[in-house]
């Protein structure tokens, strides 16, 4: 009978209640949302660097990573090739050799990590393949040839292998996929023009255009002019095992992009053999072994493992590599968990507000139920029910509401094309799949229950406090 | 037999500087099936004795034994249980809660009781049969006049078949005709229940059909006389 009551109390008011529990609705939507987008971007982040850059585990010297010296290779590395494939949990593995150089061209050069792979592990082993751009070669196909590289976007942009020219054909292209031709016909100044690198490219036609126009066709128009010269080279150049430089003019078989621009520009892929004969590294030899786990989830089981069976060894998970990165998996749902406390803290005010509107409203009727017989607990159990029923319908309706927007995002994404430069520059998607786990909204429920049984304390408290007879005297 | 006895009670405000004795040395009792009213000016402290009486209030002296309960022994969530065993109260305002209908009202009291709820349907429906009101069980405070819903008041309070019922004004909003009929059933419910009835009121109507009138003046009993109006 309490429950019903309280129900029906909640609907007396309607015009209030709707809008408290719209306000509660939007709330809830809203940071459901926008932290299912976070969690997209982080979850895609650390996809990103486990799948794409360092996958689970890496076991190299302790002084690998300090010292850029050729010679700090893994001594014994069949037998800890053997321990690392005989750990429970570890479904791969594979060597790399690593050296530091300078890689150069024409226009350009920058200091990369050139790392020599056995390309049909890697293969197996990380979806860097699939993140080759079409239209710039192949991820060590079969016709490529020893001396060939796989480097990234950023790093081909500083060696300016890519630049931005808008020629007639991609002016064509451009009214083709919609662009209106008296925006094209203004861009006709620039056509022949080679731009260096975006940023140029986006000054000279920013001169060119309205900014409503730039705002509607500026990503087609970088789209357009992007061009790639196929079959350019890159030189490289090292140190090999006696410190004498060496190096080789590579062609680059690939280029591929991915959403963190220092790994695109630092990281170049070559033939593992073509790098051992350059550098005088022996067969066998390693700098690094890499190893992939069944689960992600298993990493921080597996590592301690290794860390005891591989004692004179640095053993790394990516955790511990990326340690920003690991610290915002490890703690997201606490985050998360915070983020929520202050948003329904915030409704919470509305909803004590409305509670004790409805109480001031009603003294006569609180004090005839006192009156009649129901005792303090019953009033106070009826004042929660009511503020908890206003925080579950619109906590409900907003976990609705963000379940149907995140099922729909998570279809389509979420362009932050716009932002690029920014995301990636920190390794984070400009697409965004929102994305949250259901044990998230277990969790929220808890807390929506919580704020309304909060939000009903100092009403109730104020209903505890009336005098049944002032009560029944006053209105 | 005695179901309510008042002995030398005093009840004393203290508004601002000025003391107020609302009553005044009261000595009464009540015997179960009384029909009684309380009249008297305004602020001679009907209701307050009235209040006192249903434990809603307690006495600054003097003592109230209301169905071998001592009321200043019991605690305030004794009191509050106390009511809900032994007093039915009808409101001047109605004071029903106007989100449940009429039948819901009704049986509101013995589901805070734990009725079962066949048995408490079984009395909601015998009791607004007894008020004239069988055919508005599912209609809501707001769709019944005055008249219906104070007799849906005397239903409520009649439910859990309380020791006496306490009646403040019951018929100061209402039309003649109303007040007639809230009458003649409350007269019926009496006689056929054995109901005991304490009204305060101005009406001279319910005056007539009282068969003890006790007349207060500035919180003392000035007269108690007994009629003999049922017959």
């Amino acid at each position: 009978m309490i429950t019903s009551i309280a129900w029906k109390n909640v609907w007396r008011n309607r015009t209030r209640s709707l809008t408290v529990i719209a306000a509660v609705t939007v709330g809830v939507f809203a940071s459901v949302f926008a932290l299912a987008a976070i969690n997209s971007s982080i979850v895609q982040r650390i996809d990103s660097a486990v799948n794409e850059e360092l996958s689970h585990i890496q076991v190299n010297t302790k002084e690998f990573r300090s010292s850029s010296d050729i010679l700090n290779i893994i001594s014994e590395p069949d037998k800890v090739a053997e321990t690392l494939r005989k750990t429970p949990g570890v479904t791969d593995v594979t060597g790399r050799i690593i050296v530091r150089g300078i890689a150069s061209a024409p226009s350009g050069s920058a200091g990369v990590e050139i790392t020599g792979i056995d390309i049909e592990k890697e293969k197996q082993m990380f979806t860097l393949s699939g993140k080759l751009i079409p239209g710039t070669g192949s991820y060590f196909g079969a016709d490529t040839k020893l001396n060939s590289a796989f480097i990234g976007e950023k790093l081909a942009r500083e060696l300016q292998i890519i630049r931005y020219i808008l020629t007639a054909e991609s002016l064509t292209a451009l009214v083709d996929k919609g662009v209106p031709s008296a925006v094209t016909d203004r861009l006709k100044p620039l056509e022949g023009q080679r731009f260096t690198t975006e940023k140029k490219l986006t000054e000279a036609y920013y001169r060119l255009l309205t900014p409503k126009e730039i705002k509607k066709y500026g990503l087609a128009i970088r789209e357009a002019a992007w061009s790639y010269r196929e079959g350019s080279r890159v030189i490289l150049s090292f140190l090999d095992v006696n410190g004498n430089q060496t190096g080789a003019a590579y062609r680059i078989c690939g280029i591929f992009r991915t959403n963190n621009d220092l790994f695109e520009a630092t990281s170049v892929f070559v033939p593992m053999e073509e790098l051992r004969r350059l550098t005088g590294l022996e067969d066998g030899v390693y700098h690094r072994f890499i190893a992939r786990l069944e689960e992600n989830d298993m990493t921080d089981r597996v590592t301690p493992v290794l860390k005891e069976a591989l004692p004179g060894l640095e053993v790394m998970n990516w955790k511990e590599i990326q340690v920003d990165l690991a610290m915002i998996a490890d703690y997201i749902n606490q985050i998360y968990a915070i983020f929520m406390v202050l948003i329904l803290a915030a409704l919470s005010f509305g909803i004590v507000n409305t509670m004790l509107m409805a109480v001031l409203e009603r003294t006569r009727e609180l004090g005839m139920l006192s009156a009649v017989g129901m005792n303090r607990r019953r009033i106070f159990l009826m004042i929660m029910l009511e503020s908890v029923f206003l925080s579950v319908v619109g906590g409900f309706t907003g976990m609705a509401v963000s379940g149907i927007v995140i099922g729909i995002t998570n279809h389509t994404g979420i362009n932050l094309v716009k932002y690029s430069e920014g995301l990636e520059a920190f390794g984070y998607s400009a697409h965004l799949y929102p994305t949250i786990g259901a044990d998230f909204f277990i969790i929220l429920t808890v807390l929506i229950v919580i704020t309304g049984i909060l939000s009903a304390v100092y009403p109730a408290r104020k209903a505890l406090q009336l005098n049944p007879v002032e009560a029944l005297r006053g209105e | 037999m005695n179901v309510v006895e008042i002995n030398d009670v005093y009840k004393t405000y203290h508004d601002t500087e000025v003391e107020v004795r609302a009553v005044n040395g009261v000595t009464l009792s009540f015997t179960k099936g009384d029909f009684a009213v309380i009249v008297g000016p305004s602020g001679s402290g009907k209701t307050t004795l009235l209040n006192l009486i249903g434990g809603l209030d307690q006495p600054t002296t003097g003592e109230i034994i209301v169905a071998g309960h001592r009321l200043s022994e019991l605690k305030p969530s004794e009191l509050i249980d106390f009511r809900m065993e032994h007093v039915g109260f009808v409101f001047q305002s109605y004071n029903l809660i106007p989100v449940l209908t009429a039948a819901e009202n009704v049986g509101f009291i013995m589901s805070l009781q734990k009725w079962p709820k066949e048995k408490r349907m079984a009395r909601t429906g015998e009791l607004l049969e007894a008020v004239g009101l069988a055919d508005r069980h599912n209609s809501r405070p707001s769709q019944l006049s005055g008249g219906q819903q104070q007799r849906v008041a005397v239903a409520r309070a009649l439910a859990p078949r309380p020791e006496f019922i306490l009646a403040d004004e019951p018929t100061a909003n209402l039309d003649s005709k109303s007040a007639e009929t809230l009458l003649d059933i409350m007269e019926k419910l009496n006689r056929e229940e054995e109901m005991t009835f304490i009204f305060s009121t101005h009406d001279a109507r319910v005056m007539k059909r009282a068969r003890r009138v006790i007349t207060l003046e500035d919180g003392k009993v000035v007269s108690d006389e007994r009629t003999n109006h049922r017959e």
